[in-house]
């Protein structure tokens, strides 16, 4: 090592510091996307082991947390590309998330038109009231554990992290089209989910 | 029923017979949030769309889906950690060993 010796400890407590401010955070980022507990662990110490290699290169420009999610969305990607190498999508899979063709099947002649009882109802909602419920994220992360693994991290950097497409394919090693169909798979999941927990509890109001 | 809702009723119903299902317009839809959808695929959507509330709807609960979840990512930044996703006792303090033996 060819850094002056005072630097060494005043880095290392830095970086412990760190974890003890943004560690829960970290974790969580890395646990909504990756869906396990153990891989979450595994990438947030990588995310401070890297840290604490390119530390000069922080020198506390910007924002501390900007910067290691910035490390930890790097090894997120790895873990994918390693959990790709590792377990390729088969050729037959089974893994693009429940088709819900019970969605789509009536009796009555309109067959594959939406089946009354799944059929969208309207939720009068914006964002900003969807989020003033308490029960936000630990009803909308219920609905996403169901569906595959692949399905459930594809959905999340789409639609929270708003990654291309291209950038998901490499990163899950799928093809565009195979995105789309657990794209859509998720999306029809995750609706009706979410529709059954929040907003068909409540007596249905008249129709005006 | 008015003679103009009667007519607008038959025409309705006319149109959904025609256009794709909603089974293949659901799918649709959640293209047309990854991709430009081509001339004949729009006029086919906004079409299906101009008679059938519920597919209006599920077009309005993705995009209200994708706002939502994107509004959340910025303002979670300095938000508070709900106690089931914190980092395990056990799994901090591997980390700081980690820390301490790589510095």
């Amino acid at each position: 090592m060819s850094e002056p010796q005072g630097t060494a400890p005043h880095k290392s407590s830095d970086v412990s510091v760190w974890l003890e401010r943004h560690g829960d955070y970290l974790f969580k980022y890395a646990v909504f996307r990756l869906r396990d507990t153990s891989a979450a662990e595994d990438a947030v110490q990588e995310t401070f082991l890297a840290a604490l290699k390119a530390y000069e290169k922080f020198e506390g420009r910007g924002s501390e947390r900007t910067w290691l999610v910035g490390i930890l969305k790097h090894k997120v990607t790895d873990h994918f590309r390693r959990m790709t190498r590792e377990t390729p999508l088969e050729p037959g899979r089974e893994d693009d998330g429940p088709e819900h063709a019970e969605f789509f099947t009536r009796t009555d002649g309109w067959d594959n038109h939406w089946n009354n009882e799944y059929a969208p109802i309207d939720w009068h909602a914006t964002p900003a009231q969807l989020l003033e419920r308490g029960d936000f994220w630990r009803v909308f992360s219920d609905c996403l554990s169901p569906l595959p693994q692949r399905t459930a991290s594809a959905f999340t950097l789409r639609e929270v992290d708003g990654l291309t497409s291209e950038e998901i394919c490499e990163a899950l090693g799928v093809t565009v089209n195979n995105l789309w169909v657990m794209l859509h798979r998720a999306r029809l999941h995750l609706r009706n989910c979410l529709e059954g927990n929040w907003f068909r509890r409540e007596p249905t109001k008249p129709q005006s | 029923m008015s003679w103009y809702d009667k007519t607008k009723h038959a025409v309705r119903f006319w149109l959904l017979r025609r256009l794709p299902a909603c089974k293949q317009t659901v799918e649709l839809i959640s293209q047309s949030m990854e991709r430009p959808l081509t001339l004949r695929e729009r006029v086919l959507l906004k079409l299906h769309l101009w008679v059938c509330m519920w597919c209006q709807w599920y077009l309005e609960h993705l995009q209200l889906m994708r706002d939502t979840l994107r509004v959340q990512k910025n303002e979670n930044d300095e938000a508070e950690v709900p106690p089931t996703t914190r980092l395990s006792d056990e799994a901090r303090e591997r980390i700081r060993r980690s820390l301490t033996n790589n510095s």
